[in-house]
């Protein structure tokens, strides 16, 4: 069967929600806490509710093609009108609701928006600042009528008004409605998703609803998810993963979404409601961790303890795990004791009793944070996706989850890395293209492959591994792939490695600075009885050396587990004798490390490292808290590192 | 918004208060309108606490009357009055600490519960009934000041701003007719300032509900008020619209002139 | 050495196992003291939280009230009756001390307050011997001061009912004040005076509806020490047991009273009876305060009490 066929009556999202309310027509399908209630909405509710908004946009002179922008946090009536806007062969540009005037303002100039549907007051005063500049903006429906009595503009509608429209202009129009869904087809574009670049203007991903049907379906068969799933719809409307999630998955399959009350009761929603199917990107994963451990610390030592002892156990059994080595029997015995006492009243406590599945993505989690949740037992995976690719590209498999992978491609993805490294894609969810910006979209499709502008490899089992952007990565002398990020964030997993900086740039091998944790390698110290005075004292101990050297190994040797990455194992290191500073701008505040400034103030060091001496003299100035400046002056020894396997040597 | 008609739903005629020698309030003089926000001004000792405290019946006046609602109730005791739609927050916030948010914006619904002991007590029938619709009540005012999310934690554990903005909310839960604010902007970084004016603003738009408060921030007093009664050494010296009041010399001289403490 | 840890550690828990009958003996008899103990203490709680006052005359209503019914029934009044008509004496008693003592003393410091319950405390011996005379009286209220066996367990009929009616008691005063609108209204004037005010509260009348509540625990907590043990003055003095009660339980936690009440009405009944002899017995004496010392050095808040919240 061909994966992107669709039956003509389930080609487009408004005809599946049709297809819902007949089929599946009492059961709930949006639910939000409003008035501390958690209020449901069936799918015929869905229905009946979107198509008289779609009947009052009618009414306004709503017709084909055009733009509906869409702002506000996660909200039923939103939703609705995302199929609204659809079921009239119009298009929804959802835009994130904390966007600045000015980016709203492009938005809606350039999608040529003429509909904008709002939560609130506030996004009303936001559009109202901007109309000016956007001549094609011609109604602002709101949906809180709070605050709004002062107002008289008369493209000012409520949405309650505009359903009572709708009603009125269905006396005239019995048919219309229906009409204009029938006539909605499946390569018609179904969303337009601004991506918010980090650098230049945003683009608009057009989507069509086959790559978005057939995306998420592809996903949930591959995940198995039921109709019987429930999600938290918590992340901003204007994201495609919540559009996936909550709008594609949800209609697809046929589940329930669950809209919070407000953005402050996130994680106390999420408690009630315990979803079976949750997604989070990695700060938010942290900002769960930091809770617990920040209500942990106010309990009594007794169960302070007792629960530090079964995290901790519960931690080593899945790094164990995660890097496929035996778990001591001991250990697996005292498992189910702390499943009991500790593990499953934790998730019962956070909401994450009945996950199934649960996804992170976005960035690099930090391997602490995964293992943690992993440990608990909730099924946190990685994902990889891209709005250009309706957001699937690869999923980690339930019961092959490792800690630096991406996972395998979902069915019917095609994954390819380019001469250069860069991950390449195609699949039927590759997007139409950009609105308004062929330039940009002959830049990153070729052949129906997609450029995701990350560098990465496979490995030899099929799974992606993303290594950096593909900007970012680069060769050794000898045309070796060098990633630098990717080796600082392996060492960084050792919990000794507070920083590292790795050098190989057109050199002949790979290097490493090394910034030791003063807490960590400190404790370490102590209980060996190795005195120190500064870390400068500490750093160039030979025993802390030692340590940090079988830190180094230890990257090393999963290096070489890739045939891509084994010439780019680290032969030599040495570690900081001061700590990397913002205050001496190596650092920025966010501790992303300024790679340019510290190999110019490093220099000589970074030299003697690809030289044959094996101590070296260094001064620094280094900035104190109170603004001070001062030098300190060190022996900075240089390690070589064995490379086994490797007839190259330095 | 209906604004504010001529009609004063609260008269205070010539109210004098003493404490011991000291004449805190000196033969004032004030009504408030139906449906206005009157902003009460003055320097520090000026007598605008213990004006609030003779309205809601904490003090008693030696002289004068004050009307509410065409009847006289100089001499009523802080819970009768509470029982005639008058209700207030406090300068340095009054909350029932150890009391969940929720609990303290339910215990605002007292003066509107009926019923019988014993139906409450079995949480049976119309007392359950009543129960639930307190409840619904309250939870549009949680809604309307936007404090879902502490909704379940003891009052004596948020931030000052919050304080406030629960009091305002237990004061509403008694759909008041008139609001008695003291000071409910003090403190506040600028971001709860204009939240606090923008909850002032709704409650009287949406609601109705005549305002009588206490403020500083001439800013503020300048923004949402539809008249400004200034006082100073306990006597009234100033009454009527902002721009007006501003130009007003006797005013400048009171808040210009010679510190009085 | 060897032996005395064996008399502390091990001798003790085999002469409960033992005697298993025994022991459930005199856990019986533990809990119907701590029962007594907390009746009185929950009375203290009832107008710690609801006034602020720390009412020294507990101890003396607990007198009070049983002199009273005992009086009637000697006067040839039918039980029930009487317990009517003390129920009236204490609520009228509530009323005059809301009138006498507290509206005058209103915004005093609580030091005046407490003086001012001792003074209470001598009024109401001294009121209550004028009235119906100072010699030791049996109160019986019709229940039979016997025992029966159950399992091999001695239960006495007394304090069997004794236990029940406190359950009772506590169960009809968690609703009243969880579930009520008085309840509610009785937490947040326990919380703050003005606020509850200013929301309509009239202070006086729950003043009132405390001191009578207060009251009426203290009637049954006659009724059971008075039926036990006879009334006499010496009932005055249980008032300072309740005291370590209170410590332990946290002055301001209904459930802290019973469970505190309980703790060291068993404790010291375990206490004298299995490790009395290795100090020549007498530690039901001091083993409450002693307790009630460690938690104010360990856990001053109590056991229920809730920790001062202040705001940073």
């Amino acid at each position: 069967m061909d994966p992107q066929a669709l039956e003509p009556d389930r080609d487009t999202f408004p005809k599946l929600v049709r297809c819902n309310a007949e089929h599946r027509g009492h059961k709930v399908a949006i639910r939000e806490k409003d008035y501390g209630i958690w209020q449901s909405y069936t799918w015929r509710e869905y229905f009946a509710e979107a198509r008289l908004i779609a009947l009052g946009l009618a009414a306004l002179g709503f017709t084909r093609g055009d733009k509906t922008a869409i702002i506000g946090d996660n909200r039923p009536q939103l939703y609705w009108t995302v199929m609204a806007s659809q079921a009239l062969g119009g298009v929804p540009v959802p835009i994130y609701q904390d966007s600045i005037e000015k980016e709203t303002q492009y938005i809606i100039d350039h999608a040529e928006v003429r509909f904008a549907v709002v939560e609130d007051q506030e996004q009303v005063d936001k559009l109202l600042h901007i109309k000016a500049q956007c001549p094609h903006l011609e109604h602002i429906i709101y949906d809180d009528p709070r605050g709004m009595r002062g107002y008289s503009e008369p493209f000012l509608t409520s949405l309650a008004e505009l359903q009572e429209l709708g009603k009125k202009f269905e006396v005239g129009h019995p048919t219309y409605f229906d009409d204009e869904l029938a006539r909605g087809k499946p390569d018609d574009v179904a969303i337009i998703c601004y991506t918010s670049g980090t650098t230049g203007v945003p683009k608009g991903a057009m989507l069509s609803h086959r790559n978005l049907i057939v995306t998420a379906r592809n996903a949930a068969e591959f995940e198995g998810l039921q109709s019987d799933e429930q999600i938290l719809s918590y992340l901003p409307m204007a994201w495609v993963g919540d559009h996936i999630f909550s709008y594609a998955q949800s209609i697809v399959t046929g589940f329930a979404i669950n809209c919070p009350e407000s953005v402050a009761t996130v994680l106390h929603d999420l408690k009630e409601i315990g979803p079976t199917y949750f997604f989070a990107p990695p700060r938010i994963w942290e900002n769960i961790l930091t809770n617990v451990m920040v209500r942990l610390e106010d309990c009594a030592w007794p169960k302070r303890k007792l629960v530090h002892f079964f995290l901790e156990l519960a931690q080593d059994i899945e790094r164990a795990r995660l890097s496929r080595q035996p778990v001591p029997a001991w250990r697996r015995l005292l498992y189910p004791l702390g499943r009991l006492f500790v593990y499953g009243p934790l998730r019962d406590n956070l909401g994450m009793r009945r996950i199934r599945r649960a996804y992170t993505a976005g960035e690099a989690i930090g391997p602490e944070i995964f293992v943690f949740f992993r440990a608990l037992g909730v099924n946190v995976k990685q994902i990889y996706g891209m709005t250009e690719a309706s957001v699937f590209i690869t999923v980690q498999k339930n019961g092959d989850v490792r800690l630096d992978t991406a996972g395998t491609p979902i069915p019917n993805v095609e994954l390819r890395i380019s001469p250069e490294g860069e991950v390449l894609y195609r699949s039927p969810g590759v997007f139409l293209g950009y609105y308004k910006n062929p330039e940009a979209t002959r830049q990153t499709v070729e052949d129906g492959w997609v450029h995701s502008g990350d560098a990465g490899i496979v490995g030899h089992d099929g799974d992606l591994r993303i290594i950096d952007r593909a900007k970012d990565v680069g060769r050794l002398a000898d045309g070796t792939l060098f990633a630098p990020k990717y080796l600082e964030n392996k060492l960084k997993f050792s919990q000794y490695i507070k920083e590292a900086v790795c050098i190989g740039q057109g050199r002949q091998f790979v290097t490493a600075l090394i910034n030791i944790d003063l807490a960590a390698v400190g404790n370490w110290a102590e209980r060996r009885n190795i005195a120190y005075t500064s870390y400068t004292d500490l750093s160039q101990k030979s025993e802390v050396y030692d340590l940090i050297h079988q830190e180094v190994g230890r990257v090393n040797r999963s290096l070489a587990e890739d045939e891509a990455l084994r010439g780019a194992r680290i032969r030599k290191f040495l570690i900081l004798h001061k700590e990397l500073d913002p205050d001496d701008e190596e650092i920025t505040r966010t501790r992303k490390v300024r790679r340019g400034y510290i190999a110019q103030k490093y220099a000589a060091l970074i030299e003697t490292l690809y030289g044959d001496r094996e101590h070296v003299e260094v001064e620094a100035k280094v900035t104190y808290e109170d603004g001070r400046t001062g030098t300190i002056r060190a022996d900075v020894r240089i390690r070589d590192v064995a490379v086994p396997g490797d007839s190259v040597s330095p | 918004m209906t604004g504010p008609d001529a009609r004063p739903l609260l008269e205070v005629a010539g109210v004098s208060v003493r404490f011991g020698a000291l004449v805190a309030l000196n033969q004032v003089s004030l009504g408030i309108c139906h449906g206005e926000i009157l902003a009460i001004i003055g320097p520090n000792g000026a007598g605008k606490t213990t004006l609030l405290n003779a309205i809601s019946g904490f003090y008693h006046p030696y002289e004068g009357r004050i009307v509410f609602d065409g009847k006289d109730r100089t001499h009523l005791k802080p819970p009768d009055v509470a029982a005639l739609g008058i209700a207030r927050t406090f300068q340095n916030v009054a909350l029932f600490k150890g009391m969940s948010v929720l609990d303290n914006l339910m215990t605002g619904r007292l003066l509107k519960m009926k019923g019988s002991f014993l139906l409450e007590a079995l949480y049976w029938g119309p007392a359950r009934r009543q129960e639930l619709e307190h409840r619904a009540f309250v939870e549009r005012i949680i809604d309307f000041l936007e404090i879902q999310a502490i909704r379940k934690t003891a009052a004596g554990r948020l931030p000052y701003g919050l304080q406030k903005r629960v009091e305002l909310g237990r004061a509403l839960a008694a759909e008041p007719e008139l609001l008695l604010l003291d000071e409910p902007m003090a403190g506040m970084n600028v971001e709860e300032k204009e939240d606090m004016c923008r909850f002032i603003l709704d409650v009287n738009g949406e609601f109705g509900t005549t305002i009588a408060l206490i403020e500083h921030d001439m800013g503020v007093v300048m923004d949402i008020s539809d008249r400004v009664a200034v006082l100073d050494y306990g006597r009234k010296i100033a009454d009527g619209a902002p721009e007006q009041v501003r130009k007003d010399p006797a005013v400048r001289d009171a808040y210009l002139g010679v510190s009085h403490d | 050495m060897t032996e005395l840890l064996y008399g502390i550690a091990v001798a003790p828990f085999k002469d409960m196992a033992g005697s298993p009958a025994f022991f459930a003996e005199v856990l019986i008899g533990g809990v119907f003291a701590g029962l007594m103990y907390s009746l009185v203490a929950l009375g203290f709680v009832l107008i710690f939280k609801a006034s602020g006052v720390f009412n020294f005359a507990q101890g003396a209503m607990v007198l009070f009230a049983a002199l009273t019914l005992v009086g009637l029934i000697e006067r040839g009044v039918p039980v029930a009756l009487a317990l009517v008509l003390t129920t009236a004496v204490m609520v009228a008693l509530a009323w005059v001390i809301e009138r006498v003592v507290l509206r005058p003393l209103v915004n005093q410091e609580h030091i005046i307050l407490f003086m001012a319950t001792i003074g209470l405390t001598f009024f109401l011996e001294g009121f209550g011997e004028m009235v119906w005379g100072a010699n030791v009286k049996k109160l019986d209220i019709g229940i039979p001061d016997r025992s029966f066996i159950v399992a091999g367990i001695q239960i006495n009929q007394l304090e069997l009912s004794a236990a029940v009616t406190s359950a009772v008691l506590v169960a009809v005063l968690a609703v009243f004040f969880q579930r009520t609108r008085i309840g509610r209204a009785l937490r947040a004037v326990a919380d703050d005076h003005e606020a509850a005010l200013s929301i309509g509260i009239p202070l006086k009348t729950i003043w009132m509806i405390v001191w009578s509540v207060a009251g009426i625990v203290a009637i049954v907590a006659g009724i059971m020490w008075g039926a036990k043990s006879g009334v006499q003055f010496s009932l005055s003095l249980i008032a300072l047991k309740s005291l370590p009660v209170l410590i332990l339980g946290g002055f301001t936690s209904v459930p802290g009273a019973i469970v505190g009440g309980l703790i060291i009405g068993v404790g010291e009944k375990m206490g004298e009876v299995y490790w009395g002899p290795l100090v020549g017995g007498a530690i039901e004496n001091w083993f409450a305060y002693v307790l009630a010392l460690a938690f104010l050095l360990f856990r001053p808040q109590g056991l229920f009490g809730e920790k001062i919240i202040e705001r940073v």
